[in-house]
This record gives C-alpha cells, structure tokens and sequence, in this order.
C-alpha cells in the first residue's frame, strides 16, 4: 500500500524553492489575508518523486498492456507526437500574444481543420472543445441557433437508446427534450419507428456510425432523406470515427454537424482521463454559428476573428486544448490520405480478425461481420453465478486491462472490444486464447478463480457500495 | 509511417480465418455511391520529417518575456512535475474504470482532491473540470440546479471569456444573467451587490483577485449574499489563496478556479483544468468524476470512482453534467506542484508573486505618462496603468526586445481606455523588470 501524501508529510526540507531578488514587500491587509492553515504536505524531493512514481506503477496503461477498451480507440500514443509537442516554441506561448508572434500555433490550427474537413467530408471545422461530450454541446448549440435564426421552434433531438450516456446527456444541457428511439438488436435504427418519432418539433437526430454495437447503419441513405425532408438536421457522434476513414465519410452520408475525438481516432492520449479535443465539423450553411475565434488565412498570414455576430459565442476560454491539436495534426502529417485509410482498414480487420474467433463460442448480437469494434453477450454461457463483470476481473489476472463492460446498455452483460490497428496478430492471438480459457474452461472448472478475481492487481475488488454509501472524499 | 504493425502474412491469414478474400468485403454493407474517394491530405511523413517539420513551424512563435496574465500565467514548473506526467503509465491510461488496474490514477485523483480541499477551505472537490471558463458555467448551472432560482448575478470583474462561456452554456435555460458593474476603485461595492439581490437570484459569482488584478473583498461580500439566500461562486487564482483568504473561509458556496498555474504550461492557452469544490451539502449535485476510498476484499485500503449516478453514463439526460473526459493529467501535474512546497514554501512562492509585482508597480506608476489605475487597492501579480502613451507603440517596442508587454484593456470598456494590465509573477527578475521599465521610459 502506498501511503498518502499527507501520511508522508513530515518536517524535512520541501522540494521545491524560489529565490526572490527583490525585497518581500507582501502588504495584505488583514481582512484579506488567509487565516486557516493550508494544509499542504511537507515532502523532500526525493521522496515524492518515488511517491508518485510507485503510484505509476499501479496503472494499466496503454504502454504496460493491451488495452481493449471499447468505444475508446485505445491506440498506440506515437513518441514523436510527444516529442514535438514539449518543444518550448509551443508550450511557452502565451494565448494573447500578438499574431504576427503566435503563427506557429495558428499554422497548426488551420491546417489540422482542413485535413479534417477532407476526412470527414464537412466544409470546416472549430477546435475550442475540450472533449468529445464538449464538442457534442456545441454542435447541438449550433442546431438551437440555426432553428432560431430561421425562426422555427425546435426542442427535441432523437438519441438511440444505444448510443453513449453523452448523447442525451449533452442534448439536455443544450436545452433539448430527448426523444429516445429504440433501436433494434444490432444497434441499427428502423426506419418505421423513426418515422414514428419524427414529428416537426424535432430539430435533429444524434447517430453513432458505425453503431455502439460495431455495425455500420445500412439504411443511412434512407434515415438522412427521412431526417431531412422533415426539416430536421443529421448529427454524427465521431466516436467511432476510425473505423472508416478515407472509406465513407459523415459529411457524403448526410450529416449536418458532427464531432471528433481527437484522442481516440487521432491517436492522442487519454492522460489517465483526459486533456481530450473534441473538434466539430459542420456544413457551410452553419459555419457562421461556430464558436469564436474562428483561424483565418488572410494573404499569408494567419489570423483571429472574433466578429462573427451570429456565432454562439465561446465554449471555454482561449482556442482549445492546444498540445492535443498539435498532437494529432503531428498524427495526420505522419500518416496522409492514404495512412488514413489504411488505419480503418486495419482496425476493421483487426475486429472482425478477433470477432471470427469468437463466434461459434460466444453470442454475438449484432452478426458475424463487424466494423472496428463488436460485442460480445457471453450471458448464456454463465454457469456458478459468474457474470461479465467477473471476465473482465479475471482478465486483470492475465494482464489484460479489460473490455468496456455493460455498454452498449442494449445488450446484456456485454463485453465490447474494440482492438485497434496498432496491435499485432501476435498480441490479438493470445488475448483470443486467455478470453476462451477463461470463458470455455475457468466458467465450469474453476468458477472460484473468477469470484476471487482479480488477485495479480494492486488491490483486489473493491467495495464500491461501501464508497458510495459513506464517501470518503480527501484525506482526513 | 502509420503505426499498424501487421505484414502481408499477418493479413492473409486474418483474411482467411474471416473467411474472405480481401479487406473490401469487409465493407461491403456501405453503399457504393458513399464510398469516398482518396483522401487529399500530404503526409506519409518518417518521424525523422516530422521533427524537422514541426521545429520549422514552431520557429514561427515567438518565446517572449511575458509581463501578461489575463488568465494565463508565466509560472515556474518543478523538474519533477514533468518528469511524473511525462510517465507514460499516467499519460497512456484511460480514465479509471476499473478500478483495481487504476489504482495510480486514482490515488493520484484522490490527493488532488484532497489538496485542492485543503487549498480552498471546502469540503468536497471533484477530479477536474476541462478549464477556469467551464468551470464556472458548471457552477452557475449547480447553483440553478440546486436553488430553482433563475437569475445570476456576475461580476465585470470576472474574466470576460469566462462570462462569454457562461452566456454560451445558458443560451438555451430560462436563466437570466445580469452584470454588477465594478465601482471606480476596480472591485464590487458592497452595498451594489446588496441592492441587486433579490429573491429570484440563485447565485452570485465574483472573481478575486478579478480580472484586472484587484482583490476582492470576499468576506463582506459573502455576508450580502447569504443574508439574502444566494449562493456564493467564488472564483479564485488557486496560488493566491498561499496569502488570500480561502473560499471555505468566507463561506462560499462553490469555489472554482483555473489549474493552470499549478504546474501546467501556458500551451496558447490549453490543455489547463478547471478545479471544483463545494461545500459537503452540495456533493450529490457536483459534475464530474470523483474518487473515493474504500477497502478491498482484504481490508486494505483502495480507491474508486465514486457518486456515480450523477454522471451521464449512469443517468443519460439526467445527469448533473455531460462531462465525461476532463482533464486528469493536468489535475495530476498540479497534485505534484501542490505538494513539495510545504505550507511555508507555498506562502512564500505567493508573496513573491506579491513583491515582484509591487516592486515593477511601484516603478511604472512614477514614471511619466503612466499612473496607478487602483493607487491604494490591495493586488496579487496583476494590476492596472493607466497611460497617456500610444498603446500600440508600447507593446510594439516590447515585442521588438522580446517582451510580451501589457495586455491592451481598451476593449474592457470605457472606463478602461488608455489602460494596460501587467502581469508579474516569481519567473520575472528584478533585471528584466528593471529593463521593462527602462524602455518604458524611453517611449
């Protein structure tokens, strides 16, 4: 167990210090000043440093194992992305420098927008969000504002019941009434019942494709004419971007407005939880709602507009989460057009490489052929009272981190993995191994193992009832 | 270079367990006329390229001695905080689900939650929020949430892009928001708040120091608010508070702030974080992710993510944000910065800030054609000069000695014409400010 800083706090000389050349000259008047003590740790550099490296060693990370997290695109963090991004010409600048001192920053910003209006098939990109649910409140934001520039009162959105927790959750913090729409056993929308729900209070409906359940929607030609002849808008969920990049794209398929994740699909890292990027991308007859400041090219030299009267205003302060921009368009310079695509191909071949092992064993819901992801619904194989959260446990033990788990809600006890292009056959092969031995062997030999699991972690299962019903917040 | 590890080999036997010929039939479910053509895009860059590329367009900033703040700061950064989020075991990690192969992030999540606890004066303090500006729109939205009242009031002395996102995230709620006019000595009076609340208000948010550099008085102000049932959102420079009163101390109700002068770099702007803390009856109502600790099967201490059905992906549309990535490594960079000053180290880095400012403030307003905007007002590394100079001459001049002058404040309204807001911070010495001050007189 690692004790906590504060357990580790003790007299010795702290680690860091400044000298001041001038005088200490402080002057807080007493009403202002600080009375109640901080409450800081007093910890020597040394001893932090080992502190805070032990703790590293505690994580399952991308760089330690295979990280086979549905809907998350765990893939390889390339070191050059790094690299590029800790020069201090990029992290040393100041947001409001003047603009003839920041066109490095610039440069980046409106080339990373153009490449990825060519992937995605939109007419232009904002990069302010800080995160895919934060692109998600834009784009719906730029939805409200078109409805009311063309005086139409529109207050509901469509959002499948297997789509991600952030689609209603974002529609609702843009003011929306959720219209939930079910979607049939392989994630895919029926067009009968989206006519049922279609009515002219709907201002736009939110799709994931290819679907949370890794299949791409068949009747998209047919959902965007429907969606569309009502007068409504179509909104891509980027999630799953990176099963068919340079093979469809949102903008040909009918989409209006549409996000990004940059840390999945862009291959910048998740930092145990973020920075994230969630750009949007729209079609020309909504750039004049974007956020601002909106990068221009004027001649050549880059600029900042904040005139833009009818843009929604501003989703955070500055222009977005800068190092992770700068990291993907790194990405986009490594690989081109054709890297691109070769990506989504092997990630879809990964997928479907992993998922014909898996099917004449396991219950697949959603069929034989997949996009870059698939679930698993092992439920009719449980004996012991083992269930899925007891496979992913066990999978710890193998040194795996483990599939998302009980998502898409659809399906039950599902087990979603999405392997990514970066792995090898060699790694697939042996993972496929380790979930079969457990699944086909462990279930009826040795359920215990699976109950007791994991034992190989840190810690073993924590008591999540016990955190939740008597939080436990900070240190005492 | 696109980082797919796999052969020809590889492929055919992937193929061939499929049970298809090639990759295309794989796509075969995408209608033909959707399919895109090539991508235009350059690339195909070796990493060798991409060095030299990138260094080309990095050339095109300009690193600069920065005498501007205005939300993002110039601060020293302790080797040890890049070394630890440079740890590919943090910086590679997702967010963590499973708790049992997360327990670094999750202790990690946990002390910061503890510091910023610690800092503040709160009680409760979730694992970040994406920067200052959300922050505080997530805060205006608890106090709505929890008051059911609809209006707020907000400070002109709040960051103006932190009220523009304000606007922006209640564009579409039934909230109104009114603007307290700051008086002539650059903070709120008292007695103008009092007047302006009514029993509709459900919050009141101030910024101290405010944007431009004068602090507050917080614990006057706390007393008109909660006399009259609002709630209080302070929003407060976290590395102030080493010498400012703390938010738990005035009572207020949510304190939020910008991390980015904990450890983080000034990146143009972004990636930073927003910090959160709330007092304890507020806690089932934050967004977020927090962390908690618990036992694990064997008694020992361990750590989870906990209070979840607040969150989205428990409670969809109803949940008390959409949050779901923040911005956890920069909130793990100021855990490291936060605990190897010691209390007497902390205080000190801030009353530095305090000197260094004074010292430059102190020289600038006794030179001709520059004069005090707040001559008696109490400030942190920030503050206002009034000038009967050009403006534009001035920072021009800087930028041509690598000097990132004073921000211009002719667009933060009238009052405010003919002003510039200096930053001053522990990274200025006394010789470069010695030579700001020497080409100032000089224009």
């Amino acid at each position: 167990m690692e004790k906590l800083l504060n357990e580790l706090s003790s007299e010795c000389q702290p680690a860091y210090g400044v000298e001041c050349d001038v005088a200490i000259n402080a002057q807080v008047p007493e009403n202002l000043k600080r009375s109640i003590p901080l409450g800081l740790p007093n910890i020597a550099e040394n001893d932090l440093l080992r502190h805070f490296t032990n703790l590293s060693r505690k994580n399952y990370a991308l760089s330690t194992v295979f990280y086979p997290l549905g809907s998350c695109t765990m893939k390889y963090n390339p070191l050059i992305n790094e690299r590029i991004a800790r020069n201090d010409a990029f992290n040393n600048v100041h947001p409001y420098q003047p603009i003839e001192a920041i066109q490095g920053v610039l440069e980046v910003m409106y080339e990373l927008e153009k490449d990825l209006c060519e992937v995605a098939g939109m007419d232009t990109f904002s990069l302010q969000q800080a995160a895919g649910a934060h692109g998600e409140l834009a784009g719906l934001l730029v939805i409200a504002k078109y409805f009311k520039s063309i005086k139409q009162k529109r207050r509901k959105i469509i959002v499948p019941d297997s789509a991600h927790g952030t689609n209603p959750a974002s529609a609702a913090f843009a003011g929306f009434e959720i219209v939930l729409l079910k979607s049939e056993p392989d994630g895919s929308i029926s067009l009968d019942k989206l006519k049922e729900v279609l009515t002219p209070e709907v201002a736009a409906m939110m799709l994931t494709v290819p679907n949370t359940l890794g299949v791409f929607e068949k009747n998209i030609d047919e959902i965007s004419k429907l969606v569309h002849d009502n007068g409504s808008l179509l909104y891509y969920d980027g999630a799953n971007l990176n099963a068919v990049m340079g093979i469809v794209r949102p903008g040909d398929m009918g989409f209006d407005v549409m996000h990004i994740n940059l840390h999945k699909t862009f291959s910048t890292p998740h930092g145990c939880g973020g920075p994230g990027s969630g750009p949007i991308g729209v079609k020309s007859f909504l750039e004049t709602f974007l956020p601002v400041p909106r990068v221009e090219k004027k001649k050549d030299k880059y600029v900042l507009n904040y005139k833009k009267s009818k843009s929604i205003g501003k989703l955070k302060a500055f222009f977005g989460n800068f190092p992770v921009i700068l990291k993907a368009y790194a990405y986009v310079k490594a690989l081109g057009g054709k890297g691109l695509k070769n990506v989504s191909e092997q990630a879809v071949l990964n997928a479907n490489y992993m998922l014909a092992k898996f099917k004449d064993k396991i219950n697949i819901p959603a069929g034989n052929i997949c996009m870059h992801e698939f679930v698993l619904s092992p439920k009719t194989l449980f004996k012991n009272d083992i269930r899925t959260i007891d496979i992913a446990k066990r999978l710890l033990d193998y040194g795996y981190y483990a599939p998302t788990i009980y998502f898409p809600l659809i399906v039950d006890e599902a087990i979603m993995i999405e392997p990514t292009e970066t792995e090898s056959k060699e790694t697939l092969d042996k993972f496929i191994n380790v979930v079969n031995k457990i699944i086909l062997e462990e279930f009826c030999r040795d359920p215990q193992k699976l109950k007791d699991a994991p034992i190989n972690t840190p810690v073993r299962r924590l008591n999540e009832v016990e955190a939740a019903r008597k939080p436990i917040l900070k240190w005492e | 270079m696109d980082y797919t590890p796999q052969n020809q080999k590889d492929k055919k036997q992937m193929l061939e367990s499929i049970g298809i010929g090639n990759i295309d039939e794989l796509f075969k479910i995408i209608p033909n006329h959707l399919k895109a053509k090539d991508l235009n895009i350059s690339g195909g860059k070796t990493e060798q390229e991409l060095l030299k590329y990138f260094l080309n367009i990095a050339s095109k900033n300009k690193k600069l001695i920065s005498f501007r703040g205005a939300g993002i700061y110039d601060h020293f950064i302790p080797s040890l905080v890049g070394e630890i989020v440079g740890r590919s075991e943090f910086w590679t990690a997702y967010t963590p689900y499973q708790s049992e192969a997360s327990q670094g992030t999750l202790q990690a999540v946990f002390e910061y939650q503890s510091l910023i606890c610690a800092l503040t004066g709160m009680d409760t303090s979730n694992a970040s929020l994406y920067d200052g500006a959300t922050a505080t729109a997530e805060a205006v939205l608890l106090a709505l949430r929890v008051s059911s009242k609809n209006r707020i009031l907000i400070s002109s002395g709040v960051h103006p892009e932190y009220i523009q996102t304000v606007k922006t995230y209640l564009e579409n709620s039934k909230a109104k928001i009114e603007i307290i006019s700051l008086s002539d000595n650059g903070r709120l009076d008292k007695n103008t708040v009092d007047s302006l609340i009514d029993n509709t208000t459900a919050a009141v948010v101030i910024q101290s120091p405010n944007y431009f550099g004068v602090v507050e008085d917080m614990d006057a102000l706390s007393s008109s608010i909660k006399s009259k049932n609002s709630l209080f959102v302070a929003i407060v420079n976290p590395l102030s508070l080493g010498v400012f009163k703390a938010p738990g101390e005035y009572s207020a109700d949510i304190a939020v702030g910008e991390g980015q002068v904990l450890g983080s770099s000034m990146s143009a702007g972004g990636a930073t974080f927003g910090f959160m803390a709330v007092k304890k009856s507020l806690e089932w109502k934050m967004p977020g992710r927090i962390v908690g600790q618990t036992t694990d099967r064997d008694g020992r201490r361990g750590f989870v993510l906990t209070l979840q059905s607040r969150e989205q992906h428990i409670r969809r549309e109803k949940a008390t944000s959409n949050i779901c990535t923040n911005a956890s490594l920069n909130a793990l960079a100021a855990c490291v910065f936060l605990s190897g000053w010691g209390n007497v180290g902390f205080s000190n880095l801030a009353e530095i800030n305090i000197s260094k400012a004074r010292y430059a403030f102190t020289k600038i307003k006794s030179l001709d054609g520059f004069k005090a905007k707040f001559e008696t007002e109490t400030f942190f590394n920030e503050f206002v000069i009034e000038t009967s100079k050009n403006i534009k001459k001035i920072n021009k001049v800087l930028l041509k000695n690598n000097i990132l002058g004073p921000l211009d404040l002719s667009n933060a309204g009238d009052s405010f014409k003919n002003c510039l807001l200096f930053c001053v911070t522990e990274q200025r010495d006394k010789a470069e400010i010695d030579s700001l001050v020497e080409l100032l007189t000089k224009i």
